[in-house]
């Protein structure tokens, strides 16, 4: 009996052993390269760290950024394009995934190549292609807009207009990951309920709240967490278009970070605003996992 | 057992979340203070040997060289011109090893920057003094007086040294310079037959203010397809076209002659941006110029599509000589003045410092290094011409069989104290080009943006003052 119980306990902690020693190349890049630098930087978040600088200030760049009303500013517009942006990826990539996956194979592979591009393509290449569509002298926008007698429009030079610009980019690039999510969880959902709906003269609306909406929530709660995650870390975009201009009015809490950081050398206050981002990011994902997560079986 | 489940995701989940922002934010680590590379400066200073006076050692010492694109690519290869000057180097001096590594204009400030605050510096760097003067105010470089006889200093005019020097410490190995002006595209002026609006009979080509507008007015009814002038204030780069240009037409300076404090809120210089926003209302300037940065204003002047670009050099120009798309020619002009009276112009300066890596061997091969860029019998004038600027030596003219680089040696007449070497100068630029914005959008009148301006500016330069402390 003892001897049993020992071997089976050697196996246990065989198994165990196996286990995490499979894990440790993931496990360790995860703790030099993210864990660690996670750590770092709420460590450095308290020290006045700059070029010829390192002391330990506690919480006075916590305290400045709450003062600092450029940083409320690109706070705020972070929240603004969080809100328009990700509702409008939702929407758009549900619409077009609702669309297309009845369709033949090939004109579903065709559209989800075409809106995937983006994803996979240079973000500079992309918004060096936007910049010269945006452009107030030569650009096709104001080309177009000017047969219908439209005056020519500095879109990223106005602050009316910039942040609305912007979002118009981010939103080419962020919807190719959900429409190929949603069109795959579309396929996955058994064509029986949809029929058995019909044959009880369900609505396409009552179809859609009641079978489709419900059986996509774990797709949603994945895609609405990831693209909200995206959204408030939008750097390149803006920094690539606008460098946070005009007049802030495009500025983000994560250009913030690239600027205070890598331009002023201020690497504590950059610091600061990385963990505040985080905690508003962790914050949200706690919402939706609360709100999205509860009807999602796993 | 499921919620078991979903409460191990959630609070992975989490730990992503906030790994993800914090590894973005984080700046890496510091280990030595200020006060700590102020003192090995001073031992570096003593201990590194002097080229001038010493003989080269043989121990063999490797340094670490990263440049920007200082020297115009030959056959079209970024940093193969470097190379070429390793190679040379090492025909004289093969115990030691220069590894390079080119860095670009539009990152390599921020990746120095990451370097400085990881300890991870290069050990050379051929940069401007906008920089390495912050740089050498913060303790991080050795200083090269050591290395500079007398016969050299004195060949240097006193301008140059100002802006090498923190103290009575040199930092900046000055090179090569030529003063930031404007340049037009004469082609579209010989086409519309309004070369007697430019001031090229004028063996200074200074002008005024009225007849810079004047030759706008007849490119805007004679070339409907060109943009007369040019403006930007997207971002930083480039800034001293639009510090000069104001400053110029305002009959002030952007800082006061100590750089203590700003000088352009003054009422000219603010009636010169109302005035640019009304021109470029009035398609006089491009518009859209708040979201336009410099890169961009020039590379439409490379393209051929407007006349006037205010940011531009001897060394601009050769450096943009394979990049322009069409056949136009190219003429250096100085910044209009309010009255016509001789314009006041930033230079650009160019020259090599030594980060202070705690390695006297280092810093050593590094001085043997500069010594050979500088002054090789050889090379010494074949990298100036490589960059396209000026001698920052008085003795050293006549380099080059072109027109505006004769031009660019008379244009040194009206070179003026820089604001670039100021304290807190880093900041003082994040500034400037919000206020133009203002302007640009309408949001405040020229003079009341000055004013802000300078208030936001002058209490940078108080920042920086306080922080040497």
């Amino acid at each position: 009996m003892l001897v049993t119980l020992l071997k089976s306990r050697r196996l246990v902690w065989r198994e165990w052993l196996v286990s995490y020693l499979f894990l440790l190349p993931a496990l360790s890049f995860f703790l030099l390269f993210v864990a660690y630098p996670m750590l770092k930087g709420i460590y450095i978040s308290f020290f006045d760290f700059t070029l010829n600088k390192f002391a330990f200030v506690g919480l006075d760049n916590y305290a400045a950024l709450f003062q600092d009303k450029y940083f409320k500013k690109s706070m705020m517009n972070t929240l603004l394009i969080v809100l328009i942006a990700v509702p409008l990826v939702i929407a758009f990539s549900l619409f077009v995934a609702n669309t297309i996956y009845r369709k033949s194979e090939l004109v579903r592979s065709f559209f989800r190549g075409v809106f995937y591009l983006p994803a996979v393509s240079s973000v500079v290449s992309i918004t060096v292609v936007w910049a010269s569509i945006y452009d107030p002298n030569f650009g096709i926008l104001n080309y177009l807009t000017s047969f219908f007698g439209a005056e020519p429009i500095a879109w990223l030079g106005q602050p009316d207009t910039a942040l609305y610009a912007i979002i118009a980019v981010l939103i080419t690039t962020s919807v190719g990951q959900p429409i190929i999510l949603y069109v795959a969880s579309l396929g996955n959902i058994p064509a029986s309920y949809i029929e058995a709906a019909q044959i009880d003269r369900a609505s396409s609306g009552q179809i859609f709240r009641k079978i489709i909406w419900p059986m996509l929530m774990p797709t949603n709660l994945y895609i609405i967490v990831i693209t909200t995650i995206n959204t408030f870390q939008t750097f390149a975009i803006v920094q690539l278009l606008t460098a946070g201009g005009p007049l802030y009015s495009t500025s983000t809490v994560m250009y913030g970070v690239y600027e205070k950081a890598f331009m002023l050398g201020s690497f504590g206050i950059a610091s600061a605003m990385g963990m505040i981002l985080a905690v508003v990011i962790g914050v949200i994902s706690i919402i939706q996992f609360k709100y999205l997560g509860s009807d999602v079986e796993y | 057992m499921t919620a078991r489940m979903r409460k191990s995701t959630f609070a992975i989940c989490l730990l992503l979340i906030v790994s993800l922002v914090s590894a973005c934010s984080s700046g890496g680590t510091k280990g030595n203070t200020d006060a700590d590379k102020a003192t090995n400066n001073g031992a570096a200073a003593t201990s590194g040997a002097s080229p001038a006076t010493e003989a080269p050692s043989a121990k063999k010492v490797s340094i670490t060289w990263w440049n920007f694109p200082t020297y115009q690519a030959l056959d079209g290869e970024v940093g193969k011109y470097e190379k070429e000057i390793i190679a040379a180097f090492n025909e004289k001096h093969p115990e030691i090893t220069v590894n390079l590594e080119m860095i670009t204009f539009e990152g390599g400030p921020e990746k120095l920057n990451v370097a400085i605050a990881s300890n991870s510096t290069p050990d050379l760097i051929y940069d401007a003094p906008g920089r390495i003067i912050d740089w050498g105010k913060k303790g991080l470089l050795a200083p090269l007086d050591d290395m500079i006889p007398s016969e050299i200093r004195n060949d240097i005019a006193e301008a140059f040294w100002k802006q090498s020097m923190v103290g009575d410490k040199t930092y900046m190995y000055p090179i090569n310079t030529a003063p930031f002006m404007m340049a037009v595209n004469t082609t579209i002026f010989e086409k519309i037959g309004a070369m007697e609006l430019l001031p090229l009979d004028r063996p200074d080509r200074t002008w005024s203010f009225e007849e810079y507008k004047a030759a706008l007015q007849a490119v805007k009814d004679k070339a409907t397809d060109v943009i007369p002038s040019v403006f930007f204030a997207k971002s930083q780069a480039g800034d001293q076209g639009t510090r000069a240009f104001i400053a110029n037409l305002g009959l002030t300076t952007f800082l006061n002659d100590d750089n203590s404090a700003v000088a352009i809120n003054t009422e000219e210089a603010g009636a010169a941006l109302d005035w640019i926003a009304q021109a470029s209302k009035d398609k006089l300037v491009i518009s859209g110029a708040a979201a336009l940065a410099a890169a961009d204003v020039n590379d439409l002047f490379l393209q051929g599509k407007v006349a006037f670009t205010i940011n531009y050099s001897a060394v601009l120009k050769a450096q943009n000589a394979t990049l322009k798309k069409a056949e136009f020619n190219e003429v250096l002009l100085p910044f209009p003045t309010l009255d016509g009276s001789p314009p006041k112009l930033e230079p650009y300066l160019g020259g090599m410092a030594i980060f202070d890596n705690d390695d006297a061997d280092r810093i050593a091969a590094s001085k043997t290094f500069i010594d050979f860029v500088a002054n090789d019998p050889v090379y010494g004038s074949k990298n100036l011409i490589q960059t396209g600027g000026l001698s920052v030596r008085n003795s050293i003219t006549g380099l080059y069989n072109d027109p505006e680089y004769e031009y660019s040696e008379l244009a040194r007449q009206f070179i003026a104290n820089p604001p670039t070497t100021a304290d807190g100068w880093a900041e003082v630029r994040t500034h400037w080009f919000p206020a133009l914005q203002r302007v640009l959008l309408g949001d405040a009148t020229g003079k009341a943006a000055l004013d802000d301006f300078a208030e936001a500016a002058n209490q940078s330069i108080a920042n920086g003052k306080a922080a040497q402390k």
